[in-house]
């Protein structure tokens, strides 16, 4: 496979993380806090989508509307049992009880759901495109014909459709510009007469409205099981703090890096060593930290 | 107030408990010198194994929670990734010391010379990740430990020709079961010799944070700002109570290597990490005995969960799971309800309840 094929794999990556880190910044920039459990709120759409199109039987993209409405009240739901009463305690104890809950929802949907990997069952069209010559340097094809199939597609197309969606809400409604507000700052914000709970409210059902989308993308194109969330929290959380933790924009490109990352480590490094590439993710993590602790765009996280 | 008092303070208080300690710990390396050394033979119920077992696993973990105590409880660096110093000292030790290992390095150098090696990186990996992470806020600490934590797990499981792979190194000597009577009591001296070992931890431990240096590091935790306007290198500090933890993760990883007799990865994953943290937050963090009871709580809950296995219909995936939700569930309402723990002073945490 040349180069060209595995940067249309990092994209597709890159999207559904960035679908999903988009959530996770906005909680972190104005609830302030890095949320552990948010994995699970993948896994959970995924699941209520996938029992939506079983049982109900709806098509696949009511199904996943069915999933977004289900993720978003599930996530507005457990901050209010979990994380609002404890809002005012900091970041260290919010973390810790996103990781109690994380293991009580993982667990949760292990027993109901079973070990299994569910997947969406559509029916994907290829489309190849194989006339771009191969470009050799030593063992590796630069450039190469690649394919591309429907279903990775629409992945990428509903990430777009998200990141416009989402730039509009923030510039554009009342909603979205207070959430901006509060998350420069909060204490303003309250004095401009936000109500800031409300605002806290609506970031929590966006995220978990997004969290879900991307959790059915995760079944569209691969598959789900209970562990999946958890597998990917880290790889999101990635990408949010490689992009500035808080910033939506940045948010995105840190996904696109760590998908472009992923995908062309796993290609290229030789074989047997494949499975360190996500170890390769968390690496620019660290670096991120250390050389440019505020990210690609956001704000300073180092305290002296 | 004597010059005496103002001279020792709470040292002079805490300096009893230390003691008592020390000597209880030296008791019990006594006695499980004896049971090594002697034909001494001891016989256990089949039954009372299981009891054992997590026995030895919880003065293993004990050692981790003290000093994930002296690094958070104390000095206040939210540490998620203390695993990585168990992990990186079994490893070094396994490595070091084993011999015809199925997969991975095993070098065959006598352990009493590994295990020193085994602290040395552990603690030499806690002053890395502490130089490059600890200037970083409390939540973002985490993260990077977390994440270091995570790299040396993926390592560990794909460098076959270095570590093993999943199958880890095999083959790491097992001194106190060689030199015994038989396993039986081999176990029992495992467990008694181990106990010891922590319990002159504890007493170590409690002697250092009772004394005015522990009184630096609590000051760091309640206000760093104000702890560095009165002149203490604060940075230097945290340093110290960093390594201090990673070294005593390391040791407590090549007690284990040498216990077990192998290491794979399987062994140190981010449950381990986990389990410590809700131990410490149950008992009560900064309070030594108290972190040491709720992890006994917390993995009496392990015990709990085997024998209702035996009554229950249930499947011991699904029992797994549940002792799961039930560990979290008691991390999210211990946060809630009781953030200085079972046992905690809330005063000195700073926290509300």
């Amino acid at each position: 496979m040349g180069l060209a094929q595995n940067v249309i794999f990092g994209l597709v990556t890159g999207s559904y993380i960035a679908i999903a880190a988009i959530g996770f910044t906005l909680i972190y920039g104005i609830v302030n806090m890095i949320n552990f459990a948010y994995g699970e709120y993948l896994t959970m759409g995924a699941f209520i989508g996938i029992l939506t199109v079983g049982v109900l039987p709806l098509p696949l993209p009511l199904a996943a509307v069915v999933a977004m409405v289900g993720g978003g009240l599930i996530s507005l739901l457990l901050a209010r049992l979990f994380f609002t009463p404890i809002n005012q305690t900091g970041p260290v104890p919010m973390l810790l009880t996103s990781i109690g809950l994380g293991l009580v929802l993982r667990n949760g949907i292990r027993l109901t759901a079973g070990q299994s990997a569910r997947y969406f069952d559509t029916e994907a069209i290829t489309f190849r495109f194989d006339g771009l010559p191969p470009l050799s340097v030593g063992s590796v094809d630069l450039l190469g014909g690649f394919f591309v199939t429907s279903e990775q597609l629409i992945v990428m197309g509903c990430a777009v459709g998200v990141f416009l969606l989402v730039h509009t809400l923030l510039t554009r409604t009342d909603v979205g510009i207070a959430m901006r507000a509060m998350g420069d700052n909060e204490n303003l914000a309250r004095v401009r007469g936000i109500d800031t709970q409300r605002i806290r409210d609506s970031v929590w059902v966006l995220a978990g409205v997004l969290a879900a989308l991307a959790g059915v993308l995760l079944g569209i194109q691969t598959n789900v099981s209970a562990g999946t969330g958890f597998s990917q929290i880290l790889q999101i959380l990635s990408a949010a703090i490689l992009g500035g933790a808080g910033s939506p924009y940045g948010a995105i490109a840190g996904s696109y890096v760590i998908g472009l990352v992923l995908a062309l480590s796993t290609a290229f490094l030789p074989a047997g060593m494949t499975g360190i590439s996500s170890a390769i993710a968390f690496l620019i993590l660290i670096g991120v930290l250390l050389v440019k602790p505020s990210g690609l765009a956001g704000q300073e996280v180092r305290e002296a | 107030m004597s010059v005496r008092e103002r001279l020792f303070g709470d040292g002079e208080r805490s300096g009893g408990s230390a003691e008592r300690a020390f000597l209880v710990g030296g008791v019990c390396l006594l006695v499980a010198a004896l049971l090594v050394f002697t034909p001494l033979a001891v016989t256990v119920p089949g039954s009372s194994f299981v009891f054992i077992e997590v026995g030895t696993l919880f003065v293993i973990y004990g050692l981790l929670v003290l000093g994930l105590d002296l690094q958070y409880g104390y000095t206040g660096l939210v540490n998620f990734g203390h695993v990585v110093f168990f992990a990186v000292g079994a490893y070094t030790v396994a490595m070091l010391s084993a011999e015809g290992s199925f997969a991975g390095v095993a070098l065959g150098l006598p352990w009493l010379l590994a295990l020193p090696v085994g602290v040395v990186a552990a603690a030499v990996l806690g002053a890395i990740v502490g130089t490059t992470s600890l200037r970083l806020r409390d939540d973002f600490l985490a993260i990077v430990t977390l994440a270091t934590a995570e790299i040396f797990h993926t390592l560990f499981v794909n460098f076959r020709g270095v570590f093993g792979g999943n199958v880890g190194i095999l083959g790491v000597p097992q001194p106190i079961a060689d030199l015994a009577a038989d396993s039986d009591t081999a176990q029992i001296a495992t467990l008694v010799l181990f106990g010891g070992v922590t319990i002159i931890a504890l007493g170590f431990m409690t002697r250092l944070t009772g004394s005015p240096y522990g009184r630096v590091l609590r000051a760091i935790r309640a206000d760093e700002l104000v702890t560095r306007s009165v002149g203490k290198s604060t940075f230097s500090y945290k340093m110290q109570a960093f390594v201090y933890g990673a070294a005593l993760a390391g040791f407590a990883g090549g007690l284990f290597a040498l216990y077990n007799g192998a290491v794979a990865p399987g062994f140190f994953t981010i449950q381990v990490t986990v389990t410590i943290w809700i131990g410490m937050l149950l008992g009560g963090a900064s309070n030594h005995r108290a972190v040491l009871g709720g992890l006994a709580i917390i993995m009496g809950l392990r015990l709990l969960s085997r024998f209702a296995l035996e009554v229950t219909p249930v499947s011991a995936d699904a029992f797994a799971s549940i002792r799961l939700i039930a560990v979290g569930l008691i991390l999210v309402l211990v946060i809630r309800y009781r953030p200085a723990g079972i046992w905690g002073d809330e005063r000195e945490l700073g926290v509300d309840s």
